[in-house]
């Protein structure tokens, strides 16, 4: 019996061993990575100027056109990400001030998102590879329920996420493999899809009358002396409970609401997301009612 | 609790002290902890079937002494009768009843007759084909003395509720487990190892080949309608691999983790997939399932015995109750149809025991028979695997067309985010790595044996796959 404890502690050591160096090699990877998505470009960045900064979920990233910013003389990137909520793109701006950046306007979509203040697991796993590396990221992610097997368990972050940051983006990374998520300076045209879902119903969604991420984002712009533009933005025809959009301005009366600025549903590749067309109509608004000199 | 979840790595070290430890100085106090143990493991699924499976081995137990102690015949038949009946009757109606019900109802109202079935809101109690394969077996075996009754109710139930098999087998017989949980076990530091390599191997066919094999699998079939000849082909292989390293993962840590209390287990695979004709498949998979139906199914039929006719009849009613028994659903039936349909030439032909020697390959012609003879047995197993997937028999035999008329060998996108062919050169290095080692119960023992276990470990922890779980399959069975 002796033997084997000695056999198997010296099997859990080996395990132990293996998950330790594996999340060395993965980390240092990940911090070499700059050309796979909007998270690693920003974490391994260094100081940068920008006119607008978007912010906010796939309803960001589809809606906003950088280059109309960009046509107006503005330095411009969507952040937007796809699937992303509140709790990531607080992060990702508490990440852009902890490198320096200096931001005049931050645009943030914020209305479905209004209603969790939970962690987006496929997005929220993008910053993990960095989490010994950064005080930002460690705090951000120290109230969140798995925070302690995630922190001090070697590799184990990699291997709860492993189809967002498990070997197959290792060797991606590697190869140097681009991803779209940076193309048309971050923003992400679509098409009009023949079979995109033209229904929504949002009936039984509700606004978090105090959303803690989005108070947190008020306040690093408050603090950073960044203008601080939050709308929310449209969506189409068929929706039901539609009044959602209403709460949101009753519990947050600062939010611009544009939900009906573009209405036809040909302008929308699906009933929360509007096609490349949509989005320039959109963004023409945006540009009219708030940087129109 | 699954073998690969975190509840069974902290259940599995607290039992191994407690019974090497606190409960190891008789054979009663071993067993007695085993029962305990097993019965906590089951009722973690759900406790209420706790009760059906202490029902069913109290049964068991009770008739099989009857029929031992039985004076006349008729005595003897009526406890065999009575045991059969009530284990098949459990089975039938958690299992086949809602089937035969709505099956029966779409053939009347196929004859225009209006039939409303009133189906059972029934859950399928995890491991019931299992448990009651392992009592049946025992009351038979004492119905026809090939055994004695167990006298010992700890020790019968311990045959029966073990658990390493207790969901999903190795279906065992009372010949080889009921005298090995008769004497008290000391511990064995090379079979103990043995163990620990079994469930290093099973863990590495679980999370690395089969869970991954699953999402390109469930991608495929899911949007089969969408898909091209080359990603159905693919499908079909990528599915091929997940039931086998599902499957077979879960008897190689079943019988690891059971050489760590030293029990020995029924092997229930030998690398299916290096099989030379389908007589060979079957002698390779699922082996406590073939030999099962063989020994209580297929021998007392009348076997090969009694004429051609009786041969290709029996044949085809193992194969299809084998089919039957994963599931009630028409294309499990169809796959065990298919299967007797591969097997039918061999049996003609005489030649259903031609390849009982091991696979050697040599440079020279024979090679190349050997190899052409597996990779076709691989293929038309892959084209039976397609019924076992698919949902009905109509989308099984659409999918198979679709590979014919489709033409197209692109490669293509899926809905897991990933290429048709990626998994392609990790499924070529696991055959390459079973192919080396098959004449080993697993690959990671012999020399330079904690090389290959460290080898396993990183495959573990850095191929598997993790973020989309998968349960056993076998566990629905």
């Amino acid at each position: 019996m002796k033997r084997f404890l000695i056999y198997i502690t010296g099997i859990l050591i080996l395990t132990v061993l293996i998950a330790v160096v594996l999340d060395v090699i993965y980390t240092s990877i990940f911090l070499q990575s700059k050309n796979r998505g909007k998270i690693e470009t920003v974490f391994n960045s260094e100081a940068q100027k920008f006119d607008v900064i978007i912010l906010g979920s796939s309803r960001a990233n589809n809606h906003f056109v950088s280059e109309m910013f960009e046509d107006k003389g503005l330095r411009t990137f969507n952040y937007g990400m796809s699937g992303g909520h509140l709790f990531e793109a607080s992060l990702l701006l508490k990440l852009m001030i902890e490198r320096n950046y200096e931001i005049k306007n931050v645009i943030l979509e914020a209305d479905l998102n209004l209603s969790n203040d939970q962690e987006s697991d496929g997005v929220s796993a993008k910053f993990l590879p960095y989490i010994h590396n950064s005080n930002v990221i460690r705090n951000h992610f120290s109230e969140q329920k798995n925070f302690n097997e995630l922190y001090y368990i070697p590799f184990y972050r990699y291997l709860k996420y492993d189809s967002k940051i498990g070997f197959r983006e290792i060797v991606k990374i590697e190869v140097r493999e681009k991803t779209n998520a940076l193309d048309n300076l971050g923003f992400y045209p679509l098409k009009k899809h023949k079979n995109g879902n033209m229904k929504n119903n949002i009936v039984n969604l509700n606004p978090l009358t105090h959303n803690r991420y989005y108070e947190e984002i008020k306040n690093i712009c408050k603090s950073n002396n960044i203008n601080l533009i939050v709308v929310m933005t449209p969506m189409c025809e068929n929706v039901v409970g539609m009044n959602y959009f209403d709460k949101v301005k009753k519990a947050y009366p600062e939010i611009h609401n544009y939900e009906n600025a573009v209405v036809e549903d040909k302008y929308f590749s699906s009933c929360g997301h509007m096609t490349d067309e949509g989005a320039k109509l959109f963004t023409a608004r945006i540009l009219r009612d708030f940087f129109q000199k | 609790m699954f073998f690969n979840s975190l509840a069974f790595a902290v259940f599995l070290p607290i039992v191994f002290f407690l019974y090497w430890f606190v409960f190891n100085k008789t054979k009663s106090a071993q067993n007695a902890l085993l029962i305990i143990a097993s019965y906590y493991f089951y009722s973690c699924w759900d406790w209420r079937f706790l009760f059906l499976l202490v029902f069913s081995t109290f049964l068991d137990y009770y008739t099989g002494i009857q029929i031992e102690k039985g004076k006349s015949e008729t005595n003897r038949k009526f406890w065999f009768w009575l045991s059969i009946i009530v284990n098949l009757g459990f089975l039938g109606i958690f299992k086949y009843y809602n089937f035969f019900v709505a099956s029966f109802s779409d053939l009347l109202n196929s004859v225009g007759i209006k039939a409303s079935p009133i189906l059972l809101d029934l859950i399928l109690p995890v491991g019931i084909s299992f448990y009651t394969f392992h009592g049946l077996s025992y009351v038979i075996d004492i119905y026809y003395k090939r055994i004695k009754a167990e006298y010992n109710f700890v020790d019968y139930s311990l045959f029966v509720s073990y658990f390493p098999l207790l969901v999903a087998g190795p279906i065992e017989r009372a010949t080889h487990l009921l005298p090995q949980v008769k004497v008290k076990r000391d511990f064995d530091f090379e079979k103990a190892k043995e163990g620990v390599y079994q469930i290093i191997w099973g863990l590495v066919k679980k999370v690395v080949i089969a869970d991954t094999c699953a999402t390109y699998a469930n991608a495929i079939f899911d949007n089969y309608t969408s898909m091209n000849s080359l990603s159905l082909i693919l499908g079909a292989i990528y599915f091929a691999f997940q039931i086998y390293g599902d499957f077979s993962g879960y008897s190689d840590i079943a019988l690891g983790v059971s050489k760590l209390f030293g029990l020995d287990l029924l092997r229930n695979f030998n690398y299916p997939y290096f099989s030379r004709d389908i007589a060979e498949f079957w002698r390779r998979w699922h082996i406590s399932l073939s030999s099962w139906f063989r020994d209580y199914l297929y021998i007392p039929l009348g076997g090969s015995k009694g004429g051609l006719w009786m041969k290709i009849r029996n044949t085809f009613i193992i194969f299809v109750v084998s089919g039957f028994w994963h599931g009630a659903n028409w294309t499990y039936i169809a796959w065990g149809f298919i299967n007797a349909m591969y097997f039918l030439p061999l049996l003609l032909s005489n030649s259903n025991r031609n390849n009982l020697d091991e696979i050697k390959l040599k440079l020279n012609l024979d090679c190349v028979k050997v190899i052409i003879s597996i990779f076709s047995t691989f293929f038309i197993t892959c084209i039976a695997w397609v019924f076992f997937r698919a949902k009905t028999i109509a989308d099984a035999f659409s999918y198979l067309k679709r590979v014919m008329i489709n033409g197209n060998f692109d490669f293509q996108y899926l809905d897991n985010e990933r290429y048709n062919y990626e998994f392609l050169l990790m499924i070529g290095l696991f055959v390459l790595v079973e192919w080396n080692n098959r004449t080993k119960v697993e690959p990671l023992s012999g020399k330079r044996s904690l090389l290959r276990t460290g080898l396993a470990i990183v495959a573990i922890i850095a191929f598997g796959t993790y973020s989309d779980y998968k349960e056993f399959i076998y566990f629905q069975f």
